[in-house]
């Protein structure tokens, strides 16, 4: 049994937010003085930026615990993960902030900051994981930690929503862990390699193709709950609506990305690629995407209430992501990456402000939102910026992601996929202006009745839109959604490198 | 080129036939622009509208001055959004209702767009027009390179059809080519007057751009394609006019006249492409088209304006309402004359040279095959087709003729039964004079082209050389030719005999002079066909959806009131909203509980007793499940050795 070989750099981000949280959870002090609490949560927040950044910079790997040969707890840095955690730790500071102010509406500010600090720390350590087993012990410690934020309101709802997420996390990891069971039994060796275990897999699996296979698809079907992916995705349209905004943003902008790291790791790292090409479990795996691209994106057209249609709609997002990944082709695979980039900023913004105008209106409904803009003008702008971003209309970020994604899947010489992708990511894109427009029109456009049968300015109740600590977050991530759609030339340069190592 | 905006950069040049339409977008932003100064005096809002006003303009600008399709779609999505504001402008309730028509045919129409320029960069590896020109071309012969052999979808022939189709329902809903023309007719009567002008004069014709790069640069040499473009343009042309001519709304009328004349400019989009195809001299084709986008931006700037000038005072269209609002004032009578005898085609204004440079392009086609005989296999249809295309033509001249007829008559010479007086005294003040210089500018610009216009129209047209790819020489000299006056001649005799048989017999009540709406109320693509199948598609597979939504519900559903089943608990009186009540076990040591309480505390306790058990049970049968699994894989790992 050894312990800690290798750089501690690597620890330390993942450690001091787990610290932090389990302080805050613990000493009372926090419970009764607001300023301390919040002041705490900045800190932690912002000195994990900076440790993430040091660990990015100059850390390799680290083996935190070896139990035996085969279960080792490892830390390693690669792209993948630098991709991963500097998105997640530069999200989580926004919405941090943005949450400070917003849950000064809400009850046990105490407890939603602890576990918020904790699962950032599991978040961390699942981006740096160097091996299957890490990724999997981190992935349950990330599902039972983030439970307290969906439960938070701990109304009927709220429990009996965050069972059903818990269910079907479990449920998938359990079908993962089969796929992770069959993989340490033969192949030996679950450390993540670019492009898989080259060589090996021939000599190893010979004669257990199926069951690969076979494996492999729990592995898919098991991580793609998280991701949301049909046939359990199930829990993503109870979930949000009912956790307070900050947390929906981060299960729906983050969390949900730990599903597709999940399935990057085990695709691209372990296994391989060329394992699964053009056999039926990429044909599986394509169709259970695209059948959820289409799903997500029509029942988010249908469904009147504000946080469960963006929760729809990232059921449909992600998938886009997933479909990415299954194309094994390496514009695809830019495009896959780069939508978890994308998608992220997008999300996070529209739940922060959707949970904004929630906040405002006290209505929960799309069609009683009308007039919105005069009120909340700020607010529905960033709104509309990221809605067009998220539909892909240039020049903002979406657009980029589709590009690639569709021109890969094109590339991709996967028969009637190659031409089924695109036109259901643009059938999905038609449905996604479906579904946000009519916010954004009926907020600035309210029609010439409701103008006139409003109240005068002086009148009205005259409520600041937004506090600063919630107009900076929504800001800065608005623009970082269109900036980096104008200017992805960095970001794709960087997955480009990845893709041409994995694939 | 500006590198790696966007991902793939944005790639701009500037030649003749660009050139001539950035002026053209700078003349006719200004114009209205000065124009709205006074129109939009009284409308709130007004930082709204000049803000989506101005970033339109650069988007257009951008449209034009692109050189691969990637700029073109990336401008042409923002030039899309930022309109849209424009016809929702001022949020009645028939403009929100355009305004979604509009922005459902921008966004289908983008996204059509978008995959054909996925299946043209798979197919070629750039968008880049000149590349994509020689690249298609090599197709269209049977030469193929490596990429195309390469590429799985199909033969690359059909690959470069289909996605030059998709281009061209993508460019051809904003140009309003039938059937995408719909929103023309519902956007422009509800937007702000001046936007109208600029909708209708330059955005339908970024639509037109992307056409003529499809048809002229990709596609040049392909008669089928020709043949559709053309189609496509004859019976645009043919509808919108007929549109016009039934229509009683001022804006309306304009709208779909607009509808019609972009007939007119595809007629000659698909004659230069057939005209190539036949082995002739594209220019009478390319000419026509080019000076025809030009005068038509031109014309409908002026109309526009006109019509903004009568509602800036009246707040009314219908041509009921508006009788006799142009009497007594000879600026607006100079202006509307000016844009009308321009469009309907009338010697000596600038539209009579360019419907004449198309009509004669056609009948140079027709002559083409007329040669070919009976040998004319290879070339498309029939002598009896060209000569029914050319009186469709001439018809559809006619038409314009008589709505444009028809407008004069109402706003100039009819009274108005009851207002009269009132339109009257407005003479002096319904116009302020800068609005009414810069509506009298273009004005003169049409009559200039007019008249001097073999010196200056053939070089003007001469600027789109480099763009319509035309590398001949010839074109017609002489306009005024009898043979050419012909043409023109027949039209204004339809257009006469229309008016005074069609519109003054049929379309206007014979008892009090007013202008009756004949078109049948049910005839409207959009409500009769569109909505209701977009509608029909959703409903049925929302159904699939919401199958598959509760397929996996339905399944741990079913598991729970089977094999999981709960036993009915006791109901527990402290609501819905309290099952995680605050300190419950305190109350255990509480001294006043009554027995009532105490029944209550038991039968909580049994219930968390029962979720103890059960999910210790359903814990336990996921550890069998599990120990199953992994026997039954130890087992066959066993008997396959």
């Amino acid at each position: 049994m050894n312990v800690m070989e290798g750089q501690l750099v690597l620890l330390l981000p993942v450690i001091v937010p787990i610290g932090a949280g389990l302080l805050i959870l613990l000493a009372k002090a926090f419970g009764q003085n607001r300023s301390l609490l919040a002041g705490t949560v900045v800190l932690a927040l912002a000195a994990e930026m900076v440790l993430v950044l040091v660990a990015l910079g100059n850390g390799k790997s680290l083996a935190v615990w070896r139990m035996t040969d085969m279960l080792t707890l490892d830390f390693q840095i690669d792209s993948v993960s630098r991709i991963f955690a500097s998105l997640t730790v530069t999200v989580w500071f926004l919405v941090g902030l943005y949450a400070i102010s917003y849950m000064s509406h809400e009850q046990e500010e105490q407890r939603f900051f602890g576990f918020y600090l904790i699962v950032l720390g599991v978040l961390i350590g699942l981006d740096f994981s160097g091996n299957l087993i890490t990724l999997y012990v981190f992935y349950e410690l990330m599902t039972l930690t983030s439970l307290p934020l969906v439960l938070h309101e701990r109304t009927r709802e709220a429990s009996m929503a965050g069972l059903k997420y818990l269910f079907y996390s479990v449920a998938g990891a359990f079908l993962a862990l089969f796929g992770i069971l069959f993989l340490a039994g033969t192949a030996n060796n679950l450390t993540f390699v670019p492009g898989g275990m080259p060589g090996v897999q021939n000599a190893v699996f010979s004669g257990k193709e199926g069951l690969l296979l076979a494996a492999v698809f729990c592995l898919l079907i098991g991580f793609g709950a998280k991701a949301g992916m049909f046939p359990l995705h199930g829990w993503l349209p109870t979930a949000h609506p009912v956790a307070p905004a900050p947390a929906s943003a981060l299960m729906s902008g983050v969390i949900t990305k730990a599903g597709v790291l999940a399935v990057i790791r085990v695709v691209y790292f372990v296994v391989g690629p060329e394992a699964i090409r053009g056999t039926w479990v990429q044909d599986g795996w394509i169709f259970l995407s695209l059948l959820t691209v289409f799903m997500g994106s029509l029942l988010a057209y249908k469904e009147p209430l504000l946080k469960k249609r963006l929760a729809y709609s990232t059921v449909s997002q992600v998938s886009y992501i997933l479909f990415g990944l299954g194309m094994l082709q390496p514009t695809a695979f830019v495009g896959a990456l780069s939508h978890v980039v994308f998608h992220s900023l997008i999300k996070n913004a529209l739940f922060l402000c959707a949970g904004a105008m929630i906040l405002h209106t006290g209505k929960t409904k799309v069609k009683d939102m009308a007039g919105l803009g005069k009120d909340m003008p700020v607010t529905l702008s960033c709104f509309t910026i990221v809605s067009l971003a998220l539909i892909g209309i240039p020049p903002a970020s979406g657009f980029v992601s589709k590009w690639y994604l569709a021109t890969g899947a094109l590339a991709s010489g996967t028969g009637a996929w190659a031409w089924i992708g695109p036109v259901m990511l643009l059938v999905s894109a038609l449905l996604t202006a479906g579904y946000l427009l009519p916010l954004t029109i009926q907020g600035f456009f309210p029609g010439a009745d409701l103008a006139d049968g409003r109240p005068e300015k002086g009148e009205r109740v005259t409520k600041p839109e937004l506090s600063a600590w919630m107009l900076v977050p929504v800001l800065a991530l608005t623009a970082g959604s269109l900036l980096l759609g104008c200017f992805p030339g960095g970001i794709l340069a960087m997955l480009k490198t990845i893709a041409s190592a994995v694939l | 080129m500006i590198p790696e905006i966007c991902a793939m950069g944005l790639h701009f040049r500037l030649d003749g036939f660009r050139l001539v339409y950035l002026c053209i977008a700078v003349l006719m932003w200004t114009v209205s622009g000065v124009f709205s100064l006074e129109y939009m005096a009284h409308y709130k809002k007004k930082r709204r509208y000049y803000l989506f006003f101005w970033a339109t303009f650069i988007a257009t600008a951008g449209v034009f001055l692109s050189a691969d399709f990637y700029t073109t779609f990336i401008f042409f999505e923002i030039m899309s959004f930022t309109s849209y504001v424009w016809v929702a402008f001022d949020e009645r309730k028939e403009s929100l209702r355009a305004a979604e028509t509009y922005l459902a045919v921008a966004v289908i129409g983008g996204m059509v767009m978008l995959m054909g320029l996925f299946l043209l960069d798979n197919l070629f590896g750039t968008l880049a027009f000149d590349e994509l020109g020689t690249e298609a071309g090599k197709i269209l012969r049977g030469e193929l390179g490596i990429r195309q052999q390469a590429c799985a979808l199909g033969s690359p022939r059909t690959q470069l059809y289909v996605a030059s189709g998709l281009l061209l329902f993508g460019f051809g809903a904003k140009a309003g080519c039938f059937p995408l023309h719909i929103w023309l007719p519902k956007a422009h009567p509800v937007a702000p007057a001046p936007a109208s002008a600029l909708l209708s004069g330059i955005l339908t014709k970024a639509g037109v751009f992307g056409v003529i790069v499809v048809s002229c640069v990709m596609l040049g040499t392909s008669g089928e394609w020709g043949m559709l473009v053309a189609c496509l343009g004859l019976v645009t042309m043919f509808l919108g006019g007929l549109l016009a001519l039934f229509s009683i709304n001022l804006k309306r009328t304009l709208a779909c006249s607009s509808v019609s004349q972009i007939g007119f400019i595809l007629t000659g989009i698909g004659m230069s492409c057939l005209l190539r195809y036949a082995g002739k001299d594209i220019g009478l084709a390319v000419e026509g088209t080019f000076l025809h986008m030009v005068n038509h931006s031109l014309f409908k700037l002026v109309l526009f304006l006109c019509a903004a000038a009568v509602f800036m005072n009246l707040h009314q269209l219908d041509l009921n309402d508006i009788r006799g609002f142009g009497r007594k004032k000879p600026m607006l009578l100079f202006c509307y004359l000016m844009g009308a005898l321009g469009i309907s085609g009338v010697p000596l204004w600038s539209g009579y040279i360019s419907k004449t440079l198309i009509h004669e392009s056609i009948v140079e086609y027709a002559e083409a095959v007329n040669e070919a005989g009976p040998a004319a296999g290879q070339l498309m249809a029939g002598p009896a087709f060209w000569r029914g295309a050319e009186w469709l033509f001439l018809l559809s001249g006619g038409l314009t003729v008589a709505y444009m007829l028809k407008l004069f008559f109402v706003l100039f010479i009819d009274i108005h039964p009851t207002r009269q007086k009132e339109f009257d005294d407005m003479s002096g003040s319904y116009m302020r004079p800068l609005s009414g210089f810069v509506l009298a500018l273009p004005s003169v610009i049409i009559l200039a082209l007019g008249v001097i216009a073999s010196s200056k129209m053939d070089r003007l047209a001469y600027l789109g050389r480099e763009f319509f790819r035309w590398e001949g020489q010839g074109s017609l000299e002489a306009y005024f030719s009898p043979g050419n006056l012909s043409g023109g001649m027949i039209s204004l005799g339809i257009g006469m005999v229309l008016y005074s048989l069609v519109v003054r017999l049929w379309m206007m009540d014979k008892g009090s002079g007013r202008y009756v709406d004949r078109w049948p109320a049910w005839m409207d693509l959009e409500e009769v066909l569109y909505r209701p199948a977009i509608r029909l598609m959703v409903v049925i597979s929302l159904v699939a959806c919401r199958i598959l939504e509760h397929m996996t519900d339905g399944l741990i559903l079913a598991a729970r009131k089977t094999t999981h089943r709960q036993i009915p608990s006791v109901p527990s009186t402290a609501g819905k909203g309290k099952v995680y009540g605050k300190r419950r076990r305190w109350h255990w040591m509480r001294p006043s509980w009554t027995t009532q309480f105490l029944l209550l505390s038991v039968g909580r306790l049994r219930r968390s007793g029962r979720l103890v058990e059960e999910s210790f049970s359903y814990g336990l049968m996921l550890v069998c499940i599990g120990l199953c699994l992994t026997l039954g894989y130890l087992l066959l790992a066993f008997l396959r050795g």
